[in-house]
């Protein structure tokens, strides 16, 4: 069994997750290479009793239909809740692999039908892709966010059919081959398929196939003729190597780093997407094929994506051992926070509303003045709010105390450990130079006495935050 | 194509090597304590991207082509519909075609002839997907490859120039303005009254007396070398000019006194009082600074696959209600506002304002008060230096595509090339990478 170094633990952690403490890398490290990603991918055996704890002293979603206590922003602080507090850390990340991948947005779909839809994600998101595009497909918040609830007999509505094709499976050419994988003809007969796919209008919400709607017509579909359905067209597709190359390349753009149209990468893409054709579409285990790989903890893989938003301001609190309260509307009067969820939308990441149904432009499509001075600003406020007894981000002065050292060397060495670990040797003595300057400008010496900590450590943690270093995963 | 689309997006903007090259305005010192002075030369460019594929046989209605009304039987304008809501006809004089009811204030700035329509702009085999239509537009390239169109003009022109003299208003940085020599600020608006108050780089609130050694430590950390083409350079030098430029671009709108009365208070909508908002503040920055002339402003939600016109108490058949009505006043509410705007700050003949959208619709409805992705559509080019009127050629719907869409008559790259040639004074071809005919409309 290959071992797994701390860096490599760290990188594992912060990827398959959002990054974690020394005591959780450590965890990992000591589990092997193996051994820690099927710790990691087997999300039902951790216990989360914690987290559940959590989210039922915070949350009260019994009644949907209660606008105070169930809305846009309650069902984004819940899933900030879940990021910061899970112990399954691969859980909630794959999970937003998949509202990436299947984005929907809240601009269209009400708050139930993406929170439902979330919870959806979740459960199957390991499960044979098969399955997983089928409850996705039959799900309100995917009928109704491509409208495929208007797709009917005589009268078909592509919406559903192109991006099914284009974005959930194929893609308009193949990653490896750029063979093209559809015509615009099988756009409009795999449309065909799915009329009459809609849902009940009453909780729970169950799909529906009215028959008066659906085509039952002889469709040509990828050369093939025959009365289709919506779930012949879902088990057609999902067989098809083009969709196992177009999901294996999705994920080491998530997962490992940005892939090239080399040669060398299209042959990489290739052999992963075997573990899928060969394993029976498991998502399962071509995810830890990929997370064992010796690509994934190459020199190359380190560092080499932008830190999404919600990965930025998770990480920042899970890393550094730092607090998001987010507050309860079941404790009266209900006092909450949204500070995780609004950072994260002002950064360019609001969940639950990805921009548009191909999902957000990844690395430095996060990258624009607007975008990292909200980066910037989050650290500020994280790093120096004092206000430990009311729901918000923070951390405290005794965790920032546990950090510091005696001597300004050892304690930039020691935050820049704890936030990556990040290497940034050329940073050290401008960091260095910063603890030991006064208000007036002029040196002073560095001491880790409680007023040093306040002052120029919760500075530290800032400035260390705004590192580019700091801002790739 | 080889290259899936997505797979593209991440390549060019992978590649983006920023230079090292010190804007001006980061230089100077700026404490500018008035509006910008008049310069007849100064020539300001705002695209403004109406995204999601807007319905263009619905915005520009040629209610004369005789199969329209067949195609579009609850949508179709019927030519005694194109009335505003004041009850003035939006029918474009003599001319077959009228603007959709929603947009009185823009059929006001083209009786005045300052507006320019350009009809059937597409290009050569259309591709309905969103994503990828948007790259070939924002490319100008077929293939969808490469940095944008402006962009490529910003390496050219605007190196070591001001770090404002292009500015994106939006949640993200526009392809259009990939660059790879300059970085492009990017201003997202934040809510209530002053849309700057995020653009600002804060520190530690309790110690103020600290802020310099905090700033200091940024600006050397973020001023370090790094790989080039890598995407810690491209970062360090965004952060870096997002600090600095904040500063400086916040000293100098603070002198800005609004010419216009722009809507507010969800007036007549949420989307227009955002849009108008966004506009105002290119407005701000244009007042202010003299060297800020490029600009990128959007009005997304136009891919109206159900549902288009119409709301809940009229069951979706009101044409002068709904989706689309909502996104074209807000459009012609926003650019009419905004030109007031201008003309009380002596500057509405230095500034041309430009639509695009990745593609029309298909000009048969589909089931769901709705349309799905169609092909070529018109364009607006708005401005005191427009020569206005109509300009290419309607797509007759006798004479659809295998697809059931219409067939472009102008390419997209001509409209592109008018505005670099006779407004930008640059070279379009070396931009373009081909030489495209003057449309003449400036």
């Amino acid at each position: 069994m290959a071992s797994l170094s701390y860096d490599e633990a760290a990188h594992l952690l912060r990827r398959a997750g959002f990054g974690g403490t020394p005591e959780e890398i450590d965890d990992l490290s000591s589990r092997g290479r193996e051994g820690a990603v099927d710790f990691l991918i087997n999300v039902g055996s951790i216990d989360n009793s914690a987290m559940d704890a959590l989210l039922a002293a915070s949350f009260d979603f019994s009644n949907p239909g209660d606008n105070s206590k169930f809305n846009n922003g309650e069902i984004r602080r819940w899933w900030f809740t879940r990021q910061v507090a899970t112990k399954r850390h691969f859980e909630e990340k794959m999970t937003l692999f998949w509202h990436n991948h299947f984005a929907t947005s809240s601009s269209k779909v009400q708050d139930i039908f993406m929170y439902n839809q979330n919870l959806l994600l979740r459960q199957f998101s390991l499960d044979r892709f098969d399955n997983l595009l089928l409850k996705v497909a039959q799900d309100a918040a995917m009928l109704i966010w491509l409208d495929n609830i208007t797709n009917v007999l005589g009268m078909p509505n592509e919406n559903f059919a192109r991006e099914l094709q284009e974005l959930f499976t194929m893609g308009i050419n193949d990653v490896v081959t750029g063979d093209q994988n559809y015509t615009e003809q099988d756009v409009k007969e795999v449309a065909r398929a799915f009329t009459g796919w809609d849902y009940v209008r009453r909780s729970p919400f169950a799909f529906q196939l009215k028959t008066a709607q659906h085509d039952n017509g002889t469709k040509t579909i990828y050369g093939q003729q025959a009365n289709f359905s919506g779930e012949d067209v879902i088990t057609i597709i999902s067989a098809r190597p083009a969709t196992a190359r177009f999901l294996t390349w999705k994920l080491f753009n998530f997962f490992v780093y940005p892939v090239s149209t080399s040669t060398a990468d299209k042959a990489t893409i290739d052999k992963f997407s075997k573990v899928y054709l060969n394993n029976n579409h498991s998502i399962k285990e071509l995810v830890r094929a990929i997370f064992t790989s010796d690509e994934f903890f190459s020199d190359r893989a380190f560092f080499s994506l932008v830190k999404q938003p919600a990965e930025f301001v998770v990480g920042a609190v899970r890393m550094l051992g730092g607090t998001y309260n987010p507050g309860s509307t079941i404790t009266s009067p209900a006092r909450t926070s949204n500070t995780l969820s609004t950072s994260s939308r002002n950064m360019g990441q609001d969940l639950f509303a990805p921009p548009d149904v191909s999902g957000w432009d990844f690395n430095l499509g996060w990258v624009n003045t607007a975008s990292m001075l909200e980066r910037f600003n989050y650290a500020n406020a994280y790093a120096t709010n004092r206000t430990t007894t009311a729901p918000g981000v923070f951390v405290t002065t005794d965790q920032l105390r546990s950090l510091t050292k005696g001597s300004s060397k050892k304690t930039v060495k020691k935050f820049l450990a704890r936030l990556g670990p990040l290497s940034a040797p050329d940073a050290i003595s401008t960091l260095r130079t910063y603890l030991e300057t006064g208000d007036n400008g002029q040196p002073v010496s560095f001491v880790n006495d409680d007023a040093t900590i306040d002052k120029k450590i919760r500075g530290l943690v800032h400035q260390i935050m705004c590192l580019p270093e700091f801002q790739l995963n | 194509m080889a290259i899936n689309r997505r797979q593209f997006i991440k390549r060019s903007a992978g590649a983006v090597s920023v230079s090292l090259v010190m804007p001006r305005f980061w230089m100077s010192n700026v404490a500018r304590g008035q509006e910008a002075a008049a310069d007849p030369n100064r020539k300001i460019f705002v695209m403004i991207q109406l995204a999601g594929g807007n319905d263009g046989l619905n915005t520009v209605v040629p209610f004369q082509d005789s199969r329209y009304l067949s195609l579009r039987p609850t949508l179709g304008f019927k030519d005694t519909d194109l009335k505003d809501e004041t009850g003035a006809s939006t029918i474009l004089g003599s001319n077959p075609f009228g603007l959709n009811p929603a947009m009185g204030e823009l059929k006001s700035l083209y009786d005045s002839n300052r507006v320019a329509i350009v009809l059937g702009v597409g290009y050569q085999n259309p591709n309905l997907s969103h994503f990828f239509s948007m790259d070939i537009w924002q490319t100008a390239n077929t293939s969808g490859a490469g940095n944008g169109w402006l962009g490529r003009y910003a390496d050219q022109k605007l190196v070591g120039q001001s770090g404002l003299s292009a500015v994106s208003i939006g949640s993200a940085l526009p392809k259009t303005f990939y660059a790879d020599k300059v970085v492009i600020p990017n201003i997202t608006p934040a809510n209530g009254t002053d849309p700057f108050v995020n653009y600002a780089y804060q520190t530690d609130a309790r110690n103020a007396g600290d802020k310099n050694n905090q700033i200091n430590a940024f600006k050397s950390t973020n001023t370090r070398s790094f790989p080039t083409d890598s995407f810690i350079a491209a970062i360090a030098k965004a952060g870096f000019d997002a600090e600095e430029g904040a500063a400086q671009l916040r000293a100098a709108v603070g002198n800005y006194t609004p010419g216009a009365t722009y809507p507010t208070n969800n007036q007549p909508s949420a989307t227009a009082v955002q849009f108008a908002s966004a506009l105002k503040m290119v407005a701000q920055i244009i007042t202010t600074i003299p060297d800020a002339n490029l600009f990128y402003v959007q009005l997304g939600g136009f891919d109206h696959h159900s549902q288009e016109i119409g709301t809940n108490t009229d069951n979706f058949t009101d044409k002068t209600k709904g989706q689309h009505a909502v996104l074209l006043k807000a459009f012609s509410l926003g650019v009419k506002t905004f030109y007031d705007d201008l003309t009380a700050h002596g500057l509405a003949d230095n500034v041309v304002m430009m639509t695009w959208s990745e593609f029309g619709r298909r000009p048969n409805e589909n089931a769901s008060h709705g349309t799905d992705h169609g092909t070529a559509s018109p364009l607006f080019v708005v401005g005191n230096s427009v020569h206005g009127g109509l300009y290419g050629q309607q797509p007759p719907l006798s004479d659809l595509d295998s697809a059931g869409n219409i067939k472009f008559k102008v390419d997209f790259r001509q409209t592109y090339a008018t505005v670099l040639d006779k407004w930008l004074s640059a070279d379009s071809q070396s931009i373009l990478g081909a030489k495209y005919d003057d449309l003449g409309f400036l």
